[in-house]
């Protein structure tokens, strides 16, 4: 548990989605623990994460949250694409039925985010290359075809896995430095810290952080 | 938690609460029928003298019975008004539901609430199909008294209105702040010791028993499996009886064959027994045949999928389930169950709930502790027994499941619901928690969701899980009502925990990973006193609410 309340200057948020037994929960371990969970039970409507990182001299924290794939859990994983700023929008390449939904993946997160939200696609178990279901080539043009940002990784190996996230908030923080994203607007998924070291509960001056939730 | 002492005194406090639920042991309440309130239907006046002094009439169990008997009359009007049909149904949905539909007359004063707390395409679509085998059951439960405690927490449940009148706010939160009516919650809260008033002490303090040496225990315990046994030989076991002695816990041994009385899977008469179990396990395997094929159809090949997926993420770390003659025992009767019930399909949490049955059914059949121990099930069982167990598992999930339907139907209504329940009620029992958790943005949406969905199952280990389901079984919707008092106790047991966190990841952190890995009976049952003495106190709290709309 990070210790003091303003050891980083933004707080990000992120929203993992795709289908089922993609990897999603895999990843975010992977990210926040740096290890392999082989024995990952499946998510139960969502789970939360948490990580410092680092950009551009700037410590972040990444607020993460990890949904559950299945169809029946939508309407309560859909509540938490509002005010994401970041989504990692996950398929498996050794199976092709998850790489076919991402277009229904994507609608949710254009739809339910705000515009500016930053949408990466991640092609995961990129470790089974003999099962390869998706090609790069194709993955890619989709990606560039719908301005995502794009990388094959491995929750298993932990390839590409730190990359994915921290290009992520480093596409979202220089929209935050040229301006495109809006710190004040609601849901931006930003949170800035002042950088003194007072007063411990800033989340409650934070109103636009209410979103986070339908209930 | 102030539950140390408490927990050193729990060998009596499972003893004391099975006394405690069981409305027809008298004995217990007469005893200490100064001590324990009855509720007064007349109880208004209680409310000026709530402040000092307990209440002075002195009630039996047997007052207590007739006015709250008396009470729910006033208010069955209203409800009979809306129709018979709708009665039985009703009493499947969580407390608030019912309230939302029954006393659609006062929705005027709800529907901010609605629409603030449920998602739009969660407004309770209720499904009409009726599963087989429920109505029987239900319409049992729905003339109890006391079905809906939630009702009366949703119903009065603005924040202006609870303003605890009488109590020190802090630390002593578990009060009923609109108390004026419940004679007993002034008798069970207004007398806080030292912080949160602790029942199960005070239970067992109350019964004066004292007996907590290991070797009372054993002997307690073998006389409790004694008398079930006697309940179980029959020749017609006497359901309600044995639901009284088990509800603090069923001894190992006869654990099969009481779950399977209470799921009202194994009749309660012994000589229809083994004919019943021979007929339902064919009726399975039957199905088995006949759907089981479908697998690979465009219809369901989805559904399939998804189980076979998530067997063998199924309690992963336990070796057992690893075995392949098991993981098809769990895709079987998951696919069968998911397709004869197209409302909700197969919705994942749904495989978990099979776990228990499942350990509990192979238990007749090895003394070894499935759970710790390595136990090769293709190896040391015959073929019969594992279709035995397997159909037991399909029919006693399908009894459980037709209770928390609406947990897994579109939207998932039933979670919503007791979700905003949960929080409903934590805001009244326990006000300076629940301003930390939304001080800090905490959602009870965020962690008590998995807690509803799975009940509990991912929160718990596996042990405290049965031990758990133990009181589930003998609690008229155990599995529904009980259950989301089950919840509002745990959270709180997490109370001092929790309000040292000081930010929304050290909260949300330590709600999804709760440190429950060494528990065992000790802590369930304080957690089941707990939910029970809330039942309690809501217990027929909308009667009371109406009275006063009428007066």
């Amino acid at each position: 548990m990070a210790a003091g309340p303003y050891n980083y200057s933004y707080i990000f948020k992120y929203i993992i989605i795709g289908d089922m037994g993609v990897g999603k929960s895999c990843l975010l371990h992977q990210f926040t623990e740096k290890k392999f969970m082989a024995d990952c039970p499946h998510t139960i409507g969502v789970e939360f994460g948490t990580r410092i990182i680092e950009v551009s001299g700037q410590k972040i924290k990444l607020q993460i949250w990890d949904t559950a794939g299945q169809e029946r859990f939508r309407a309560v994983t859909r509540s938490y694409y509002r005010g994401a700023a970041g989504a990692l929008m996950v398929y498996d390449i050794t199976r092709r039925s998850t790489y076919n939904h991402l277009s229904s993946w994507l609608t949710d997160a254009r739809n339910l985010t705000n515009p500016n939200t930053v949408i990466f696609l991640i092609g995961n178990k990129c470790d089974l290359e003999a099962q390869r279901d998706v090609t790069y080539e194709e993955a890619k043009q989709f990606a560039d075809e719908n301005g995502l940002l794009f990388l094959e990784a491995s929750a298993k190996t932990g390839e590409n896995v730190e990359e994915a996230f921290l290009d992520t908030a480093r596409k979202i923080y220089q929209n935050i430095q040229d301006g495109s994203l809006d710190l004040n607007a609601a849901e931006s998924g930003v949170q800035h810290k002042p950088s003194s070291p007072r007063g411990t509960q800033l989340s409650n001056d934070q109103p636009t952080n209410k979103e986070g939730c339908a209930c | 938690m102030n539950d140390s002492g408490a927990r050193s005194a729990m060998p009596q406090v499972s003893e004391g609460l099975g006394r405690a639920m069981s409305p027809q042991r008298r004995p217990f309440w007469k005893r200490n029928a100064p001590k324990v309130p009855g509720r007064s239907v007349q109880a208004s006046p209680v409310r000026e003298n709530l402040k000092d002094q307990k209440p002075r009439k002195t009630l039996s169990f047997q007052d207590f019975e007739d006015n709250t008997s008396d009470a729910w009359d006033d208010a069955e009007d209203e409800i009979i008004a809306l129709s018979e049909a709708k009665l039985s149904f009703e009493n499947l949905l969580p407390a608030s539901v019912n309230h939302g539909k029954t006393a659609s007359n006062h929705q005027a004063s709800l529907p901010q609430r609605s629409k603030e707390t449920t998602a739009e395409n969660t407004v309770p679509d209720f499904p009409s199909q009726s599963s087989p085998g429920k109505s029987d059951e239900m319409s049992n439960i729905s003339r109890q008294k006391g079905v809906g405690p939630g009702v009366g927490i949703r119903q009065q449940s603005t924040p202006e209105d609870v303003t605890p009148p009488v109590l020190p706010p802090v630390p002593t939160p578990p009060t009923f702040p609109t108390s004026e009516d419940t004679a007993e919650s002034g008798d069970w809260t207004l007398t806080p010791s030292e912080g949160r008033p602790n029942p199960p002490s005070r239970l067992s303090r109350q019964l004066g028993r004292a007996c907590s040496d290991d070797k009372s225990l054993t002997e307690r315990e073998g006389a409790k499996l004694k008398k079930v046994n006697e309940f179980i030989a029959g020749p017609n076991t006497d359901l309600d009886g044995l639901k009284k002695m088990v509800w603090s816990g069923v001894p190992r041994e006869a654990r099969p064959t009481v779950w399977k009385l209470l799921s009202n899977y194994l009749p309660a008469n012994v000589e229809r027994r083994s004919m019943m179990l021979e007929r339902k396990r064919e009726e399975y395997f039957r199905f088995v045949d006949q759907y089981y094929p479908s697998r690979t159809q465009e219809l369901h090949v989805e559904t399939w999928r998804q189980i076979h997926i998530d067997i063998p993420r199924t309690n992963p770390l336990i070796p057992l389930f690893q075995q392949k003659v098991i993981q098809e025992i769990y895709e079987r009767v998951l696919f069968i169950w998911a397709i004869r019930h197209p409302a909700s399909g197969y919705v994942q949490g749904i495989n978990d709930l099979v776990t228990p049955f499942f350990v509990v059914f192979l238990s007749e059949y090895t003394d070894l502790d499935v759970i710790t121990e390595d136990f090769d099930a293709s190896q040391n069982l015959d073929e019969k027994a594992l279709c035995s167990i397997e159909a037991d598992c399909f029919w006693c999930l399908s009894k459980l499941l037709d209770g928390i339907q609406d947990n897994y139907t579109f939207a998932q209504p039933g979670i919503q619901l007791k979700v905003n329940a949960l929080r409903e009620l934590v805001k009244r029992i326990d006000a300076p928690l629940h301003a930390h958790l939304e001080a800090h943005m905490v959602e009870y949406l965020q962690f008590a969701f998995r807690w509803m969905n799975n009940l509990l199952m991912r929160e718990l280990p596996l042990r405290c899980t049965i031990r758990l389901w133990d009181t589930y079984l003998a609690e008229p919707q155990g599995f529904s009502t009980f259950h989301l008092y089950v919840c509002a106790a745990f959270l709180i047991r997490w109370r001092k925990d929790l309000l040292r966190k000081g930010d929304f990841q050290g909260l949300m952190l330590h709600l999804q990973n709760l440190p429950t890995i060494h528990w065992g009976d000790d802590e369930v049952n304080l957690i089941l006193a707990e939910a029970y003495r809330l039942k309690y106190m809501f217990a027929d709290a909308p009667n009371h609410l109406n009275q006063k709309k009428n007066t």
